[in-house]
């Protein structure tokens, strides 16, 4: 019992970053029906942001909590300028365009974001990222589950944003005008609403989340890298749908539920469909199993479907 | 609108341009004297994950040549280099194994870096006879060796390829012979990363371990890449191992190791060259004191020769390290020089110079950097010393040199 | 056609000039330089395309077609780039800009002028493009077909040309980096790729704007038997081409697989509307299943099927996958359904990593994937494995494979051809456009979308039992997600539900980052970009299908400039 506790604290935590880059996924698709395959990048390059800010920007023996919050303003400005770059120049131009087109700038964007980061990044291989909440402060649930504190982190930082975000848009006037624009972008636009400004938030919300997503798993492992981006990005993306894309609590369920299945399929999947080599095809059998009996996923609504 | 885009291109290769013409002035002319130009090919990875330590490998030819031509090695010849991006594919690899083929100046090859790709490079390069030298391909299969682990005779499929490195059937029992006997663990947990080197070096580890008397718990796997390995460190805290073998790289080991010992399930981990790199310990930071890798020859500071080539290595200010392969590189790239010195100078050109070379690679016998270069007759190196080292202070240190029977 | 003698013209006219004579004087003094840059005559290298940029900007100057003044945008901003780069890597190659001859200088000066004329000309004045035709005369059928036929020897010796130029080992000025990433030697090696890219880049573009592009695809759709006989022509003279070289064939053997897989993608995606992420994983059932059943030493089954019979049955898996998968999915929305085929894809590719007899049942060798798959062997001893004469030209091996290509790649095209122009092609249309109104007239939805998925997928099967034989090894890094959106940017690139399309987009994807080896590191970056660039340029696709075309003009009328006009091909 006390390693199915254990494991299920770990399947929470990993899936927590999946929740919170799915996030920026489901905003975005939700929104313009966009599967925006470089978001996985605004992720890494939130990562990237935050070490910088760090490595660079930050005289040695800034107090700790300073130089996180310094870190993730750091990573957010890295993120959110990327990302409203590429909507105004790689898919705003496109909207209106063949349905797949924007998906091939998504994929071009995507190789051309991690190989500028691999290549021009000042720091050589690996990115040793400054492990400022220390990973072997442990803290106990009881039972003797535990967790260390980067990853206590984690799971709070999906929480709020899921809760923060979905507050955003169900109150405020720019989340209302969100609303109106996933529903009919052309009768939102009748209405006097700016849906150009709308979408570009959208990505400035989803690239925030990223970047404290990105943030989080840099203290989390200690190291950042060019690649992580396309690894989480398709999980999270998994995890959007898996929980109904376009559907804000959706995600970061989604999120949980696909780490969950990735660690317990690590742990008690039949021998030999079991260890970290079958994990992920565990996880897209779940997706897929899913998906037949609900096809709009966890919490998707049943929409008629759009042409 | 559509032409100032178009500028937009072109401008920054005009920049890349003007800056150069800025910053050079006066340029010598390097292709006088009526040599001939004769090619070493590298097959590598040189873009995407692996680019830094197939770069490792290219730089270690380069410098091999460099010295070549500074030293005149080869009368009447410059040497240049031809280095092909494999991308770690196996197709791409045959398709660049063609491109050096077909190019007639190509008189050796060094590489690849992964046995997946050697397998698809290695047919191509034997159908024009070319030798090719890999610094680090491990997999048995390459030269036949499979077969032992059966009984049956070994036989050469490739009859141009050699290597210089270690193969998985010595340095895993090696490591496993270190483990057991000298380290006396007792219960040994065994996680590769289902990659061709990790999964050949870690079973070759599991079966001299359970041989020599440990006991050895189900092999786990992990899916490269990945970062949180939370779930294989609280699977194997519940089975309770005191040693942790490890097949596979350095990226994921030095997490392992880290997140193993933050949960605190305190028992080192050891693994093969692939983990003997100094971006294992920056990773893993204190926490990868107390663990162990094996790697092919003698410590570098027992090796004039190994010495002296990362003095070299250094003045060239090659953008990415020496390690994990340059050093064998090297060597590959001087038994192709060497030989080629020998076709050479008796007057051999066109295929015979190629079928010479082939020949006389098989019979090198010379002090590398990694050190003594010879092959057996199935192309294995014959150099059998290998080194365990264990990390002590933020740094690996050699425990123990042996050759491996 | 009033001639414009105005002074902004004349200027055009004598920048065109000096342009293409500077292209027949030496460029460069120092002899290290890729392209014959020192010889005065007829031009090589970089020059070669200046003179094409340069004439054809003379030629739109006078002759005055439609879209004149954009055509010579395209054209002198192209020759521009590429005689001032070309100058100024001769200087960084040769060590100073003393190494540069008066002929770039000259080409340099005549081509700025040529684009100073250009963007003073005004360009609202341009009449609108037409499609043009020939008289209708007796002579204009036998036109029509050299016509054709020349348009398919154009593209051979475009490839031929393009896939011939050396990027490597040319010049070697002093090792300069630019970040670390490249050096400007490797610029230099590559500057004769460049020229040529920019050039054809610079042309194809003058072509659209004066709507030649339009009015000789009207042509060679006339012509279509003449097509297919030139397109066969040129594929078998290509082995004749390159001196025979085992490179050139093996790429283009690659492309040839690519391609094949591409068209049968484009069944799912380009008549289906299915977008399909995972469609490498049927590929990859065929390339596995030729790879254990024919006698490759590293196979757990020993079983050596005949070629004929592999293929066939590779082709029969890989359908069974795909109604397997898609039976219970097909009824997801668009985008679940991407997210289910990736997963698909994805659960390949762990699964022929672990069904190695240690984590999984042992049939593909794990990670070590399958090797030394013998060569293939007709009846009368006839190897692929050995080299050959044909009409006492010796090949190389790979010719045989290349030919065997041919081969698939003609039988995959004349499937989706008769598919596309079938009532079961007819009604994939409508359900890419409308599904629910598909279903309303009475069309089956969901059985015809699982017949296209499993006839894309059959498709995909044969290439990949050819490919198993092209590489020799099936392994299960072949198969990733990466060679999945690769495939999709050839089809979505080169036009959806085109045949020419999928075949040009296959050789820009495959093609390019091939020849672009000489960036090293940022080979990758400039192919990201370039995808980025083309889909905002064309985002219809290289080669577009005429009704999606037309489609895409009536919403965007404004960048249509750059494209024939609505109803061009009718």
């Amino acid at each position: 019992m006390q390693l199915f506790m254990q494991q299920l604290v770990n399947g929470v935590v990993l899936g927590a970053t999946y929740g919170l880059v799915a996030l920026g996924y489901t905003m975005v698709y939700g929104i313009v029906q966009l599967i925006n395959f470089a978001h996985g990048e605004i992720f890494m390059l939130g990562g990237f942001g935050a070490l910088f800010t760090y490595t660079v920007l930050l005289p040695s023996g800034t107090p700790v909590v300073l130089a996180l919050i310094l870190m993730l303003l750091g990573g957010m400005a890295v993120s959110v300028t990327a990302a409203v770059i590429m909507e105004r120049f790689a898919y705003r131009p496109l909207r209106g365009a063949p349905r797949l087109a924007p998906l091939i700038t998504a994929l071009g964007v995507s190789i051309f974001l991690q190989e500028l980061v691999r290549n021009f990044y000042p720091a050589k291989s690996p990115r040793p990222f400054p492990q400022l909440i220390p990973p072997d402060y442990l803290i106990n649930l009881g039972g003797g589950v535990t967790i260390n504190a980067p990853k206590l982190v984690t799971v709070i930082a999906a929480v709020v944003g899921m809760v923060a975000l979905s507050t955003f848009v169900r109150s405020s006037r720019t989340g209302r005008a969100m609303q109106a624009t996933a529903q009919d972008p052309d009768t939102a636009r009748l209405m006097g609403i700016d849906t150009d400004r709308i979408i570009v938030t959208a990505f400035v919300l989803g690239a925030s989340l990223a970047a404290v997503s990105g943030l989080s798993n840099g203290l989390q492992f200690g190291t950042v890298d060019p690649r992580m981006g396309a690894l989480t990005g398709v999980k999270a993306f998994t995890a959007a749908v898996l929980g109904g894309i376009g559907n804000i609590s959706g995600a970061v369920l989604g999120g949980f539920l696909l780490g969950i299945v990735e660690v317990m399929a690590t742990q008690y999947a039949p021998s030999p469909l079991s260890g970290g080599a079958w994990a992920n095809a565990w996880g897209f059998v779940v997706l897929i199993l899913v998906l037949v009996f609900r096809p709009n996923g966890l919490l998707g609504e049943r929409v008629a479907a759009r042409a | 609108m559509h032409s100032s885009r178009i500028v937009r291109i072109g401008a920054p290769l005009i920049i890349v341009g003007a800056l150069a013409l800025s910053s050079c002035s006066s340029k010598s002319e390097g292709s006088g004297g009526g040599n001939k130009t004769l090619t070493i090919g590298v097959v590598a990875p040189l873009s995407g994950d692996l680019s830094a330590v197939g770069n490792g490998i290219k730089n270690g030819v380069d410098l091999a040549i460099k010295q070549a031509n500074a030293a005149k090695t080869v009368k009447g010849v410059t040497l240049v280099l031809d280095a092909q991006d494999d991308t770690a594919k196996a197709d791409v690899g045959a398709t660049v194994a063609a491109k050096l083929v077909a190019e007639s100046s190509v008189v050796g090859v060094v590489g690849p870096l992964n046995s997946s790709v050697a397998k698809s490079v290695a047919p191509v390069m034997a159908s024009a006879n070319l030798a090719i030298i890999s610094p680090s391909n491990s997999g048995v299969d390459l030269t036949g060796r499979g077969a032992l682990a059966t009984g049956a005779t070994q036989t050469r499929p490739y009859k141009s390829y050699f290597r210089v490195c270690a193969t998985d059937d010595i340095q895993g029992p090696f490591a496993a012979d270190y483990a057991v006997k000298d380290l006396k663990v007792k219960k040994v947990a065994i996680v590769h990363d289902k990659k061709a080197y990790g999964q050949g070096l870690a079973e070759a580890f599991a079966k001299q371990a359970a041989a020599d008397g440990a006991t050895v718990l189900k092999t786990e796997t992990i899916n490269p890449g990945d970062k949180d390995f939370s779930a294989l460190v609280t699977k194997l805290k519940s089975e309770s191992p005191d040693f942790l073998f490890y097949g596979g790289e350095y990226p994921e080991a030095s997490l392992i190791t880290k997140q193993m010992k933050s949960a605190g399930l305190n028992i080192p981990l050891m693994g093969g060259d692939g983990v003997d790199a100094a971006d294992y310990i920056k990773i893993a930071g204190a926490q990868a004191n107390g663990d162990y890798a094996t790697a092919l020859g003698a410590p570098t500071d027992k090796l004039a020769s190994a010495a002296q080539f990362l003095t070299d290595y250094k003045a060239q200010n090659y953008k990415d390290p020496a390690d994990p392969y340059g050093a064998a590189a090297y060597d590959s790239a001087n038994a192709i020089i060497k030989a080629l010195a020998k076709a050479y100078g008796e007057g051999k050109t066109g295929q015979a110079l190629r079928d010479e070379i082939t020949k006389e690679v098989g019979d090198s016998n010379f002090q590398g950097a990694t050190g003594a270069i010879s092959f057996d007759q199935f192309g294995d190196t014959n150099n059998k010393v290998l080194t365990v080292y264990k990390v002590t202070k933020g740094a690996f240190v050699p425990v123990k040199t042996d050759s491996f029977k | 056609m009033s001639r414009d003698l105005s002074p902004k013209s004349l200027l055009g006219v004598a920048g065109a000039v000096a342009t293409a004579v500077a292209c027949f004087l030496p460029w460069s003094l120092y002899a290290g330089f890729p392209g014959k840059m020192l010889n005065t005559g007829f031009p090589g290298g970089a020059r070669m395309y200046v003179l094409l940029l340069a004439l054809a900007a003379g030629a739109v100057l006078l002759l005055d077609p439609p879209g004149r003044v954009r055509g010579l945008r395209a054209a002198s901003v192209w020759a521009l780039v590429i005689s001032l780069l070309t100058a100024l890597l001769i200087g960084y190659a040769g060590g100073g800009l003393g190494n540069v001859a008066a002929g770039a200088w000259i080409a340099v000066a005549g081509s700025a002028a040529l684009t100073a004329s250009a963007y003073l000309l005004d360009a609202s004045s341009d009449r609108d493009r037409r499609v043009w035709s020939l008289p209708d005369a007796d002579w204009r059928m036998p036109a029509e077909i050299v016509i054709t036929l020349a348009m398919a020897g154009l593209a051979l010796y475009v490839f031929v040309v393009g896939l011939g130029i050396p990027t490597s080992n040319v010049a070697s000025g002093p090792d300069h980096t630019f970040r670390d990433a490249i050096s400007l030697n490797d610029v230099t090696n590559g500057s004769e790729f460049l020229a040529f890219l920019f050039g054809i880049i610079g042309l194809f573009l003058v072509a659209g704007r004066i709507g030649l592009t339009a009015s000789l695809g009207a042509i060679t759709q006339r012509r279509r038997p003449a097509l297919v006989t030139g397109a066969t022509l040129a594929a078998i003279a290509f082995p004749f081409t390159q001196d025979g070289s085992p490179y050139a064939l093996r790429i283009a053997a690659s492309i040839g697989v690519f391609a094949a897989a591409a068209v049968g993608l484009n069944v799912v995606v380009g008549l289906a509307g299915l977008l399909d992420l995972g469609y490498i994983a049927f590929f990859g059932v065929g390339a596995y299943f030729a790879a254990i059943y024919s006698g490759s030493t590293t196979s757990p089954i020993h079983v050596h099927l005949p070629f004929f019979l592999v293929i066939v049955l590779g082709a029969l898996v890989a359908a069974v996958f795909g109604f397997v998968l898609g039976a219970p999915t097909l009824r997801l929305r668009g985008d679940y359904l991407a997210i289910v085929t990736l997963g698909f894809g994805e659960i390949f590719r762990i699964s022929v990593n672990n069904l190695d007899g240690q984590s999984g049942p042992s049939l593909t060798n794990g990670p070590n994937g399958i090797s030394n798959i013998p060569d293939l062997g007709l009846p009368g001893g006839f190897s692929f494995g050995d080299n050959h004469h044909l009409f006492g030209v010796p090949l190389p091996f790979q010719a045989n494979y290349f030919f065997l290509e041919i081969v698939l790649v003609a039988a995959v095209m004349v499937a989706f051809l008769r598919l596309s122009d079938s009532r079961i092609g007819r009604a994939w249309v409508a359900i890419r456009e409308d599904e629910l109104a598909a279903a309303a007239t009475g069309i089956n939805t969901t059985r015809l979308k699982l017949l296209a998925f499993g006839l894309g997928a059959t498709l995909a099967g044969a290439a990949g039992t050819v490919d198993a034989h092209v590489v020799k090894v099936a392994a299960p890094d072949s198969f990733t997600f990466i060679e999945s959106t690769l495939l999709l940017a050839a089809v979505i690139l080169g036009g959806m539900g085109t045949v020419p399309g999928a075949l040009l987009g296959a050789s820009v994807v495959y093609l390019l980052p091939e020849q672009l080896r000489f960036l090293h590191d940022l080979r990758l970056l400039v192919f990201g970009l370039v995808l980025i660039l083309m889909m905002r340029l064309r985002p219809e696709g290289l080669v577009p299908s005429k009704r999606r075309q037309r489609e895409f003009r009536e919403r965007d009328d404004k960048s249509g400039a750059l494209d024939p006009p609505p109803g061009a091909h009718a």
